[in-house]
């Protein structure tokens, strides 16, 4: 079942970089951050730990209610066209995504040797999500997509500390979550002061400051 | 009690802020408890030089000597820029500021230093990176202040780059716990318990964690070539914002990896942690001077000054010799105090020419006497001349690279110094000099801003001349800290 949870969450990290759309690449997100709801909460089982439950039932409530709710309503609000601004076709995008793969495999191979294999799926899926995340921050030129870029590097590292370490130290986690929602409002306003001064929100235009 | 009331402080200035309209009492208030923060930070040095380190909340905050040093430096700077920060606001770049600007201006400075503070003085390593974000998110609301193209700009592009950074120094802290957990068996990520069994981690892992967490809090030092936010960053917040940003901030994320580096030296028999330092710091410094020779806006030159600076610093810590990693903290204080100077006169000059580039600042010395002779003293501090304080740390980390044999670095050391020499000299020269513009009246600085720049100067000054007995004993015992003993 465990397997299942991270194939989806693997599947919805490749599905983020082929899409072209906003609402698309939302919901992708949403759809990843459930299936690292359903890991967490499947290794809380195992583990049979009542800090993990928490944390899964926080993450269903942060990240894929309440963000992608937000990041919506505020991409209505500042009703901004829907495409993504390329720099890489999906299909070129997507052989990075596959190389990021065969990268994180060696990776994990090589830093945890010979471990459970769960772990290492678990190690390889975080750093492809990782990769993934950032290379959306890099490669799409909507100031949106970097935003959604680093949560999904951050749900990379919520997979990694869930599996490998059966989640960090229970403050520290709360501390990171609150963090990351703080995180997501302060972007969210400076994404709503872009579009008005800039009247867009192509990070790719945004060239004052030089050198 | 001590270090409790130092993180409270802040954290009630920040609320007085908020809920007192008088602005003469919050005014004298704010610096009555910045001063008593100082004070705070001196007594917790005593005790630690006398005692052991301090702890409290069961381990929630502690204090060493490596902790408390970066406490007295935060609390120094903040100190000045919160004086300074008066007079400035008083008629800002962009004029006077509404009531409500204001306080929310003393309110997310007083976030910012709180943040910092608990930086420094958290043990859990988990604590410490959201101590440092934090210090993100308080100050991109001071980058961004002025709500124009170019501060909203700065501001998102510091947000951005330094939260990836952020999280990229995480996922090396989740590495580590997994190390931690595995191979030492205990489950804590506090720092003094790592320390304690760093023999036991694996180390392939751990030199992997340990290289993301210097890519991470190293983009939030400032070093090349993560420094990419830095000089927008730096020159376009406000300038106390800019003291504190180059003064303070970017050492607060050397403190972090600090940290970790005492973990990865405790554990390997190689000189790892600092070798990777050795090099980040010359390669800084190296690629700073250069950019610096091509600056046009003279706070961005400062803010390429505090990158190369940050080299200078982490290339002492680098060295790994008692000596050397001395004067690199001496640096720190050093630097802070000097680009605290500098930033200070800098924001006064372009209040009153109304223009960040150096082309058309001319003949300070004319216009404004004192700034124009604080920007000399600040000037010749920071590229290193005696008899300033500057000196003596750069020569300090300088002897050492030699008495490690580091010729060749040593060598492009010299190099880039003589190219900072020359950049800062050229540019600078001419603002102080020059004739000034027709158009332009000579005019006084506020009394609050004068005592800043006497404060500041007198410290470079005195601290060239050599080191009080207190603060070697402060230093010392911050090496030993660092150096593992």
């Amino acid at each position: 079942m465990m397997y299942a949870f991270l194939l989806g969450m693997m599947m919805f990290a490749y599905s983020m970089v082929i899409t072209r759309r906003v609402t698309a690449l939302i919901r992708s997100f949403r759809l990843q951050s459930l299936f690292l709801a359903l890991v967490t909460f499947s290794f809380a089982y195992k583990a049979a730990n009542l800090e993990i439950y928490i944390v899964s039932v926080l993450l269903v409530m942060i990240k894929v209610l309440g963000i992608p709710y937000y990041l919506r309503r505020l991409m209505e609000k500042i009703n901004i066209d829907e495409s993504l601004g390329l720099f890489m076709n999906p299909l070129l995008s997507l052989v990075a995504a596959l190389l990021f793969t065969f990268v994180s495999s060696l990776f994990a191979i090589i830093v945890l040797r010979n471990q459970d294999p769960l772990i290492c799926i678990s190690l390889i899926i975080a750093m492809v999500t990782m990769f993934i995340g950032f290379f959306i921050m890099v490669f799409r030129a909507k100031a949106i997509t970097q935003i959604v870029g680093l949560l999904t590097m951050e749900n990379g590292i919520f997979l990694l500390a869930a599996a490998i370490t059966d989640g960090m130290p229970f403050f520290v986690e709360i501390a990171i979550f609150f963090d990351v929602f703080v995180c997501v409002i302060i972007t969210g306003i400076f994404l709503y002061r872009i579009n008005r001064l800039f009247t867009h929100i192509d990070v790719n235009r945004l060239t004052q400051l030089r050198g | 009690m001590l270090l409790v009331c130092l993180i409270a402080f802040p954290f009630l200035a920040a609320c007085f802020s908020l809920v007192l309209r008088n602005k003469r009492l919050l005014a004298l208030i704010n610096v009555f408890l910045y001063a008593a923060m100082l004070a705070l930070g001196m007594g917790l040095a005593y005790t630690i030089c006398v005692k052991q380190p301090v702890v409290v909340f069961e381990r929630l905050l502690r204090a060493d000597a490596l902790s408390v040093f970066f406490v007295l430096l935060i609390t120094w700077v903040s100190l000045w820029a919160l004086v300074y920060s008066k007079g400035y606001l008083e008629h800002t770049e962009e004029g006077e500021l509404s009531a409500r600007k204001k306080s929310l201006y003393y309110f997310f400075f007083h976030i910012f230093v709180f943040s910092m503070l608990v930086a420094t003085l958290v043990d859990n390593l988990g604590h410490l990176w959201v101590a440092i974000e934090m210090t993100t998110l308080a100050s991109t609301f001071l980058v961004g202040f002025y709500n124009n193209k170019t501060s909203v700009e700065a501001a998102w592009k510091y947000l951005i780059i330094c939260s990836v950074g952020i999280t990229i120094a995480l996922l090396g802290t989740v590495l580590l716990y997994y190390n931690v957990v595995l191979h030492a068996g205990i489950r804590s990520l506090n720092w003094s318990d790592i320390v304690s069994v760093a023999a036991q981690l694996d180390h392939r892992l751990l030199v992997v964690a340990f290289l993301f967490v210097f890519v991470g809090y190293g983009t939030k030092a400032g070093l090349v070539p993560m420094h990419t936010w830095l000089p927008d960053a730096h020159s376009q917040a406000m300038t106390p914002i800019s003291a504190l940003l180059s003064g303070v901030l970017l050492k607060t994320s050397i403190y972090a990896i600090l940290r970790f580096v005492i973990i990865v030296d405790k554990s390997l028999e190689v000189n790892f942690a600092f070798t990777v330092m050795l090099y980040a710091g010359i390669f800084s410094i190296a690629v700073a001077s250069l950019f610096m020779l091509a600056q046009k806006d003279i706070k961005r030159l400062l803010a390429y000054s505090s990158i190369e600076n940050v080299g200078i610093i982490v290339f002492g810590f680098g060295i790994g010799t008692p000596l050397a990693i001395l004067g690199a903290l001496f640096h720190c204080f050093n630097h802070a105090c000097a680009k605290s100077l500098l930033f200070f006169s800098a924001g006064n000059i372009v209040k009153k020419y109304k223009t960040h580039n150096m082309n058309l600042i001319q003949g300070v010395l004319e216009v404004m006497p004192f700034t124009g002779v604080v920007v000399l003293i600040g000037m010749f501090a920071i590229i290193g001349m005696p008899p300033f304080a500057i000196f003596a740390s750069k020569i300090t980390i300088l002897v050492a690279a030699l008495a490690q044999k580091y010729f060749l670095l040593t060598a492009l050391f010299l190099l880039s110094m003589a190219i900072v020499f020359a950049g800062l000299l050229l540019h600078l020269g001419r603002v102080v000099f020059g004739n000034k513009p027709k158009t332009i009246e000579p005019s006084q600085d506020a009394l609050s801003v004068k005592i800043v720049f006497i404060i500041l100067s007198l410290y470079l000054v005195l601290f060239g001349l050599g080191l009080l007995p207190q603060a070697q004993v402060l230093l010392n015992k911050a090496t030993d800290i660092i150096r593992g003993v």
